[in-house]
């Protein structure tokens, strides 16, 4: 087998055993790896409760990791959320998939739960068990530089100790396996951290074929605005977004009540470059480096966070949003759900925190501790709690980022029909609704938006498992990656194959939702978006969502998805189909 | 979706690149449409309800190049290679099928082929395109590839094989159409310097649907800038020329604003041909002579292989520039400054025209006319040169 290892890591926390266990090429072949594999390999499990000891935790990379092609050295870790409830599973990149491909592993399948806290060491050689006591309690950077000598590290931070619901599980270079929660399934499992090293190489069957792919994305790449034109996400990183967000009237502003901040310039693409002078830096590999970083190192904030942190809580000051994401980071904690859940709090309570309130406020939802212990179970639980549900503006109780659904239909859309709940990346409309890419539609208009958003579904859930960077599509599309991928493993890929397997990854995840007790009910937004308009200016009307066209394209989508008018299965045996 | 379908069929036959009555598009929403030839829906209901995408076209081109290409391409040949850089980039190669090669009743052939490629040509049928997001997206792989097949023909003509008599019969249609210069009509444009914002954006759209309207371009491929001060008003990327009213995007010099992530691909030429000549305005297109002269060059001792981005060397059209450089953050933006304001134009090998202005957009757009039917009586002088057997002249 090339591009693949055919090897996975079983761990077993209780026991403290670990064994490989060989991966077919069927299996490989039929769900690539990252996402799909992991989710595949969740089959027997998905029913577990997230913190039930048993349910795996998975940590799986792609075909593609190892070998020079470019944002994919990245892995996908999957599990069932803490948050929303639902299969879940987050790409992150950084050297650990990179060096996690390099020990001999396709996957780590982690069930149980230890006795004491303890750290995993993997090695070609299979997996160490080393007691963590003395790291328990500590935050990031202390955890990494305690183990970085071993190898590549991703930790969890006091809130994934505490069971944070949105806790994350930290790369060592600040990348982070965010938004549901599997820092918490760590957390439950006792594991502070894992550990890799290895020196294996990921072969390939043809280079020559595969160079030229490379030079065909590099090349899209480069005719891509967005990716590496003057205004891209290559200078600016994601808060690029900030000012086209606010001239779109749609960046969500004082928990959704509003979608314009007056003040976004203060912490705009722009804004961060004047007062840090910040350095380039990004996932391993990755030709266009979006991340960026103050000289020292410390990760800049994204997009979702300088908009969550920033206009969602009503702050303009860009150094308390910098902490903000500084502080969610070291605790181990997704931003966008933090900064909403604080949002949303802020507005049932009738005040959103200042700006200096918000450290305070962030180390007590990690200890949980004071309101902190009622903000970390996120906005659903805390607003249900306070009784003022509809103030909770998440989808399947995850957090909505920053894009309004008011000012994008496709998005609307696709939060709703997301299968990890409000999550912008399963379909990514903002792509074409906003960014133009591939071609551009009409944002306020949801006609032909069930079957973009099905196709762009089944697309990403291929992407997720190859596992490569969504931002890479911005300029290159499966053409070429199908082209790295058959250059790769000497399988061809065609992108209508990559297709058919994104499908049928995506189709699997919504059937255990199913049977987890999800239906149409969740494939809904909150009130505030049908009831009330954004805020309208410039020539550009934000009226709220047109309720009748929008539940017309859910049941277009259903239809388009083979699915029932309420969203079900029609074949009662799906999941026994499926290879 | 309809309205879709229907807005982009007119589109393909204004701009006379697909031969009315074999032409279809289809796209599925939650059900099939079809638009066009209804001979073709069978083929088209086929192929589309196989992939996941949206949407479909069919079409013969308007001029007979599939049958040129086909016969002078070896048989063995199952792809065209696009001289043109934009293409080549987008598309890469385009497959070639010929009709002994599928069924139409079982065209899982094409279907595959389709399920790689966003275009390929079919013997019989003509060129198959396919969008996964909009109708809008099947009609410019149409187009690309079409400008593909189009660059690539007539450049054979002057560089493989000369031209048989039948060849030349058979393009009888576009000797025609040559014989018409382009007309330059730029009197009833904006004139003189253009201050305000509205009378900028008005004066932009003007000149995109003229470009278009001229037939200079499809509508597809080009852009155009308008600097003010210490900004720039540019036209999106991936707008159509003819269809600019809110896809023109306000872009700080600065870079105080990066809601301008959404410009043109060609932001930083601009900007950079801007600083350089002072001009006010810029006009870029990819007018087809232009495009294929361009790939001439009378070297005979280069080393340099791909001539697309590697070539330093200035060479000319007549008196115009021609330099070589990639789309985007490649090599456009330091090649074509330093050489567009000899003559207010010029030229990047396989790719297009840039154009400046000192004040509105009548002179770009004249400068643009006036090359491209220079380089079309070009086109024909050199060809007529190759066949001296032949009286072209008679043959047109
Ligand atoms: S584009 Fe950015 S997020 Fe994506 S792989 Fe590269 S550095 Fe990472
Ligand atoms: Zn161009």
């Amino acid at each position: 087998m090339k591009g693949w290892h055919g090897r996975l890591l079983n761990i077993d926390l209780t026991t403290g055993r670990s064994w490989p266990e060989a991966l077919s090429a069927d299996l490989l072949q039929n769900y690539l790896g990252g996402r799909g594999l992991g989710v595949r390999l969740l089959r027997d499990f998905y029913q577990l409760d997230p913190f039930d000891p048993e349910m795996p935790l998975v940590f799986a990379v792609g075909p593609l990791c190892g070998t020079a092609a470019p944002t994919a050295a990245r892995l996908s870790v999957v599990s069932r959320s803490p948050l929303t409830g639902t299969i879940y599973d987050c790409s992150a990149g950084g050297r650990f998939a990179w060096r996690l491909k390099a020990a001999g592993f396709d996957a780590l399948k982690i069930v149980g739960r230890s006795s004491a806290p303890v750290a995993l060491g993997i090695t070609p050689q299979g997996g160490e068990f080393l007691p963590a006591d003395q790291l328990w309690g500590r935050r990031i950077t202390e955890t990494v530089q305690a183990l970085e000598t071993k190898g590549s590290v991703a930790a969890i931070g006091p809130a994934g100790e505490n069971r944070v619901l949105y806790a994350n599980i930290m790369m060592g270079e600040g990348n982070s396996v965010g938004r549901g929660g599997l820092g918490a399934v760590m957390g439950a499992k006792n594991l502070k951290a894992l550990v890799v090293d290895g020196q294996l190489k990921t072969s390939i069957v043809d280079q020559q074929r595969f160079t030229e792919a490379r030079q065909d994305v590099i090349r899209l790449f480069k005719a891509s605005p967005v990716i590496y034109g003057d205004l891209g996400i290559a200078n600016y990183g994601t808060p690029a977004l900030v000012d086209l967000m606010a001239q779109r009237r749609m960046a969500p502003t004082e928990n959704f009540r509003k979608t314009v901040f007056a003040d976004a310039d203060q912490y705009s693409g722009p804004a961060i470059r004047k007062a840090f002078q910040p350095k380039n830096h990004g996932c391993y590999g990755c030709p266009i480096q979006c991340k960026k970083s103050l000289q020292d190192g410390t990760p800049l904030p994204e997009y979702e966070t300088v908009n969550h942190f920033g206009a969602l809580n009503g702050i303009n000051d860009l150094r308390s949003i910098v902490n903000s994401n500084n502080l969610c980071n070291q605790l181990g904690m997704d931003t966008i759900s933090a900064a909403a859940s604080i949002s949303a709090w802020g507005e049932a309570r009738g005040r959103f925190p200042r700006a200096e309130e918000i450290g305070a406020l962030l180390q007590e939802i990690a200890a949980r501790q004071g309101d902190g212990d009622q903000l970390a179970e996120g906005a659903k639980r805390l607003t249900q709690k306070l009784g003022k549900p509809q103030l909770s503006m998440s989808v399947k109780g995850l957090e909505l980022p920053a894009y309004d659904p008011r000012g994008a239909y496709g998005m609307a859309l696709a939060y709703a029909t997301s299968n990890r709940g409000g999550c912008h990346l399963r379909a990514y409309p903002i792509s074409h609704e906003i960014l133009r890419k591939p071609v551009a539609t009409d944002r306020f208009d949801f006609a032909g938006k069930a079957r973009i958003v099905k196709i762009a579904e089944d697309c990403n859930a291929s992407i997720d498992s190859l596992v490569a960077c969504k931002f890479s599509f911005f300029g290159a599309s499966l053409e070429e990656y199908a082209e790295l991928l058959s250059a790769a493993t000497g399988v061809e890929y065609s992108p209508q194959a990559l297709k058919t397997i994104g499908e049928r990854i995506y189709l699997t995840e919504r059937y255990y939702n199913q049977q987890l007790g999800f239906s149409c009910q969740d494939d809904l937004l909150p009130e505030r978006f049908f009831t009330e308009a954004g805020s309208s200016g410039d020539g550009i009307e934000v009226p709220p969502i047109d309720r009748s066209r929008f539940e017309a394209e859910l049941q277009k989508y259903y239809r388009i998805r083979g699915l029932d008018s309420q969203g079900r299965f029609i074949q009662a045996d799906f999941l026994e189909q499926q290879p | 979706m309809i309205r879709q379908i229907e807005k982009y069929a007119d589109k393909l036959y204004a701009d006379g690149s697909a031969l009315p009555g074999r032409t279809a598009l289809l796209a599925q929403d939650d059900c099939l449409l079809t638009w066009g030839a209804e001979e073709l829906f069978s083929l088209g209901r086929a192929i589309i309800e196989r992939l996941n995408v949206v949407s479909l076209v069919l079409a013969q081109p308007a001029l007979p190049f599939m049958e040129l290409l086909l016969q002078r391409v070896a048989e063995a040949e199952t792809q065209l290679v696009p001289l043109d850089t934009e293409t080549r980039t987008f598309l890469h190669d385009i497959p070639l099928v010929r009709k002994s090669d599928f069924s139409h009743a079982d065209p899982q052939h094409l279907v595959e082929l389709l399920g790689q490629r966003k275009g390929i040509l079919v013997e019989g049928v003509g060129i198959l395109a396919t969008g996964s997001v909009t109708v809008e997206q099947a009609y410019i792989n149409y187009s690309s590839v079409y400008h593909a097949v189009y660059v690539k023909t007539l450049f054979d003509l002057l560089c493989a094989a000369p031209p048989s008599e039948t060849e030349l019969q058979l393009l009888q249609p576009l000797w025609a159409q040559l014989e018409q210069p382009i007309a330059s009509r730029v009197a009833d444009l904006y004139q003189g310097e253009l201050a305000e914002k509205s009378q900028i954006l008005a004066a932009m759209q003007q000149a995109g649907l003229r470009t278009v309207e001229l037939k200079l371009v499809d509508s597809f491929f080009g852009n155009l800038s308008c600097g003010q001060g210490d900004q720039l008003y540019i036209s999106q990327t991936g707008a159509s020329l003819d269809d600019l009213a809110g896809c023109i995007d306000l872009v700080p010099n600065d870079n105080s604003s990066t809601a301008g992530i959404t410009a043109s691909s060609e932001l930083i030429a601009h900007r950079a041909i801007l600083a350089e000549t002072g001009a006010a305005t810029i006009l870029h297109g990819h007018p087809k002579f232009s495009v294929i002269l361009s790939l001439l060059c009378d070297e005979t001792a280069c080393g340099i292989t791909d001539c697309w981005k590697d070539c330093a060397k200035v060479r000319y059209l007549g008196p115009v520039p021609v330099v070589a450089g990639e789309v985007g953050a490649g090599g456009i933006a330091k090649k074509v400054p330093p050489v567009i304001a000899q003559q207010g134009i010029a030229v990047v090998y396989g790719h297009g025209v840039f154009a400046i202005g000192q004040q509105d957009y009548r002179q770009p757009l004249e400068a643009m006319i006036a090359l491209e039917n220079w380089c079309r009586e070009e086109y024909l002088r050199r060809l007529k040169l190759r066949c001296p057997q032949m009286n072209l002249q008679e043959t047109l």
